[in-house]
């Protein structure tokens, strides 16, 4: 039977403030606590809260045939513990109704995997722990920030222990191959790979209110009809991965987003002949055929679908950089504040705000971003990690003054 | 004793609204000229409550238009403007001063400067200035026609021995004044298009800068550096032209314990090509490779703002070196109150009045040989602006080596002795006398 694997990702940054050169020396808070929150609580009630409520709902409805599953970033449940327990107790009660698969990733959703291996161990593990202690469970799928992918990553994480892994389904990943399969990494047939079906997901994430497009507006039947049309052969995976935001948040609730998600299920469950699975379910029922090959790195971003949404400019690179070549210093503090920061400080998001590119990805990017300008971001990221090389200084002196 | 001379001052930037520089030096100097003659400023705006004593302060934003319909019989001069008509502008994209905040691109065409059409000063001329914003703008060509419409029918109605504008956007002004009163035109150089736009500009506002210089009595740059490129550049007939250096404000000078370790090393100014912000950027650069103890900041806004932040990341220096956008005067001194070196590496820098306030604050500055302040500040270590190599050995010598620094910072208290706007003051006024024979 052909399936159809949701996952949804969740994850809050912590913004930081419009640190000045004044700043520096003088203050080390950089987060913009009171932006934080107020967004914290916005997507809070316009998504997670009511999406939760009704995916739990559903979940009940279809008595184990509707099946999704999460990745949460350690950032965004540090946040609901501090300030949304509501939002954090509904995503335990999804976690109990044992429909719900929980992936690993990056604690901080940063781009360590690709400047760092000591780090980026780092912070699964500690992702890993924090799921296992706020979910019960250990994640056996992994999901890597925005979906960065490529062979090096395939074989670290087989080595990891993880049955499989997810990634964007760009065409020149699979191009050689048909589509909508389990494929396994080229070097190794042991580590299967999910590729996300990005004109499918697009559809539910970008296109769903768009009423420029020739589908709109897109009901749940329209959609399930689509998903029978593609989905021809017997091992077929239709993998929907999208922001958790989708629902509520890019897509306001009038948009009739929720109702598409209410009667989805039961479209597809009845007056289809696909199931829902979650990535481990799918990794177990489906042999892995197909090899792909991922040389250069890709992602889920933009239009390029690579790191160019990250390493776009000479600012990304040197905040990057800047913040990789502090990790051998800041560790040898000890200090577990400063580590802690410093980890804060490697979320993609940071480098995201900085991009340059224009037309709609630059749209998208400035959606997101708190500030003016990219080349604002650039600068407060870097006053901030003037102050914070200053900290680290200071911190290792006193050490070896101990 | 010679009888008061009276004196028609036209100005456009003057506190509490700065642009730059120029602000400055018209309050410095008109301040210090109350006590030597009658002084009568017209300025586009002006703040309500804002005076000045001795000084008649009109700004055409406070005017109302029923103070120009009873002035009657001389509005109906139809020859008014001929003066105009031998010179011929050329279209082009003109921006003397972008307006940043607002994040437009300004450019316009100057197609015609003055139209002789319309004489009369209008409810609209009026509304025009009553409204004023930012006194450069889009629309500055059709500010500046405005100005010298009106300015001229004040004149019409005041006594006055001599006239003294104060850079471009009031010479129409001026030579309309002049035209028809008969009075001698002073032209009082602050900055040029050259030092603006670069030494090939040949545009609208050169034209004007150019044949206004040639029309004047008497003209008036702020530094022998800047004598030399009216003469160069602009082809003025030498015997007319006489520098004055600007003077500088007694301020009350005090230090800032930095937050952090590091040296702190200060540019200020427009982030124009004329203030050389690249050069210091690549002499930041320099600095950093051999003194990693060191922080460098970048005060002020422009249109190259954000290429320069990129370069900074390029060079990947971005934090070492800090951009704090444009600032308040009181946050620009407190950089001075904890600034180590002062650096202007001007392109072409008329006078630069920050380097003596540095130098009030016992920073020590290393400035281009293209600025006119190094005519009055010979402490400074100077270099061509484009030798990044000698700046930067300037810069790290000032840091590693005490005697040096402080013998620059005395020679400066020395230096600054002879700075004043007094000094400037009995200057132009002698100059009405030798000059003018007034």
């Amino acid at each position: 039977m052909a399936s159809v694997c949701f996952y949804f990702q969740v994850h809050q940054p912590y913004r930081l403030k419009e640190y000045s050169f004044f700043h520096i020396g003088r203050d080390y808070v950089y987060e913009n606590h009171d932006l934080n929150l107020q967004v914290l609580n916005k997507v809070a009630d316009k998504c997670y809260v009511k999406a939760n409520a009704l995916l739990l709902q559903l979940i009940n409805k279809h008595k184990g045939e509707f099946k999704v599953s999460f990745s949460i970033s350690g950032l965004a449940l540090e946040q609901f513990e501090q300030f949304r327990p509501d939002v954090l107790a509904s995503f335990q009660a999804l976690a109990k109704t044992g429909c719900v698969e929980f992936l690993g990733e990056t604690y901080y959703h940063s781009l360590a995997a690709l400047y760092s291996a000591e780090e980026f161990q780092r912070q699964v593990d500690l992702h890993k722990e924090k799921i296992k202690a706020l979910f019960g469970v250990e994640p056996t799928v992994f999901r890597n920030t925005e979906l960065i992918y490529n062979n090096n990553l395939a074989r670290y994480i087989q080595k990891q222990g993880y049955v499989g892994l997810l990634c964007e389904g760009t065409e020149r990943l699979i191009a050689a191959n048909p589509s909508n399969k389990v494929y396994h990494a080229e070097t190794n047939k042991s580590i299967p790979v999910l590729a996300r079906n990005y004109t499918l997901s697009d559809d539910i994430s970008f296109r769903f209110s768009d009423q420029n497009w020739k589908e709109w507006p897109l009901s749940a039947a329209k959609f399930s009809n689509w998903l029978q049309e593609i989905a021809v052969e017997k091992d077929d995976v239709l993998n929907l991965f999208m922001d958790y935001e989708t629902f509520g948040e890019h897509q306001w609730e009038e948009t009739g987003i929720f109702e598409f998600l209410n009667d989805l299920p039961e479209q597809v469950l009845t007056n289809t002949s696909l199931g829902f699975k979650t990535p481990s379910e799918v990794f177990k029922s489906y042999q892995a055929n197909y090899p792909i090959t991922a040389p250069e790195t890709i992602s889920w971003a933009d239009a390029e679908r690579d790191m160019s949404a990250w390493q776009g400019n000479a600012m990304q690179h040197e905040c990057l950089e800047k913040i990789y070549e502090m990790e051998e210093s800041v560790k040898a503090t000890g200090n577990e504040a400063l580590i802690h920061c410093w980890s804060k400080l490697q979320a993609s998001d940071h480098f995201y705000y900085m991009s340059t590119k224009h037309s709609s990805d630059g749209a998208v990017h400035s959606y997101f971003s708190p500030y003016n300008t990219p080349h604002d971001a650039y600068l407060y990221y870097m006053n901030i990690i003037a102050d914070f090389e200053i900290r680290v200084n200071k911190s290792l002196k006193v050490k070896s003054e101990m | 004793m010679k009888e008061k001379l009276k004196v028609l001052m036209l100005g456009w930037e003057f506190p509490p609204v700065i642009n730059g520089g120029l602000g400055v030096a018209c309050f410095g100097l008109s301040k210090a000229m109350t006590g030597l003659v009658d002084l009568s400023l017209i300025i586009p705006k002006t703040a309500a409550g804002f005076v000045v004593e001795n000084l008649e302060l009109i700004g055409l934003n406070q005017l109302t238009i029923e103070q120009f319909k009873n002035q009657g019989a001389s509005t109906t001069n139809t020859n008014t403007y001929d003066v105009f008509k031998e010179v011929t502008f050329v279209e082009a994209d003109f921006a003397p001063y972008k307006n940043y905040a607002s994040k437009t691109d300004v450019t316009c065409e100057s197609t015609e400067v003055i139209s002789s059409k319309n004489p009369e000063v209008t409810q609209d001329d009026i509304l025009s200035f009553e409204s004023v914003g930012d006194i450069y703008g889009t629309d500055i060509w059709d500010k500046i026609q405005r100005y010298a419409k009106v300015v001229s029918k004040i004149a019409q109605n005041k006594d006055f021995d001599v006239i003294h504008a104060h850079d471009w956007m009031t010479f129409v002004a001026g030579l309309q004044v002049k035209h028809e009163s008969g009075k001698p035109l002073v032209l009082h150089i602050h900055s040029l298009e050259t030092d603006r736009a670069g030494i090939g500009s040949r545009g609208g506002v050169y034209q004007l800068e150019k044949y206004a210089m040639e029309l004047a009595d008497l003209v008036i740059p702020v530094s022998n550096y800047t004598a030399s490129v009216i003469k160069h550049h602009y082809g003025i007939d030498t015997d007319k032209i006489t520098s004055v250096h600007n003077g500088v404000e007694a301020l009350t000078p005090y230090k800032t314990k930095k937050p952090f370790p590091e040296k702190l090393i200060l540019f200020l100014g427009r982030l124009t090509g004329q203030k050389g912000p690249g050069y210091f950027l690549e002499t930041a650069q320099k600095v950093i490779a051999s003194e990693p103890n060191v922080r460098f900041v970048m005060v002020g806004t422009g249109d190259k703002l954000k290429s320069l932040i990129e370069a900074g990341a390029f060079k990947q220096i971005g934090n070492k070196f800090h951009f704090t956008g444009f600032l308040s005067p009181e946050k620009v001194h407190e950089l001075l109150s904890m600034a180590d070196v002062y650096c202007m590496p001007s392109v072409s820098e008329p006078f630069g009045i920050s380097a003596l306030e540095a130098t009030q604050y016992g920073v020590p500055c290393v400035i281009s040989n293209q600025s006119g302040v190094s005519e009055v500040l010979p402490s400074a270590l100077s270099a061509d602006f484009f030798d990044v190599n000698q700046m930067a050995k300037h810069i790290v010598s000032l840091l590693n080596d005490g005697k040096l620094k402080k013998k620059v910072v005395l020679n400066g208290y020395e230096d600054l002795k002879n700075v004043s706007w007094e000094n400037a003051a009995q200057k132009v006024v002698s100059l009405y006398r030798d000059k003018l024979f007034l």
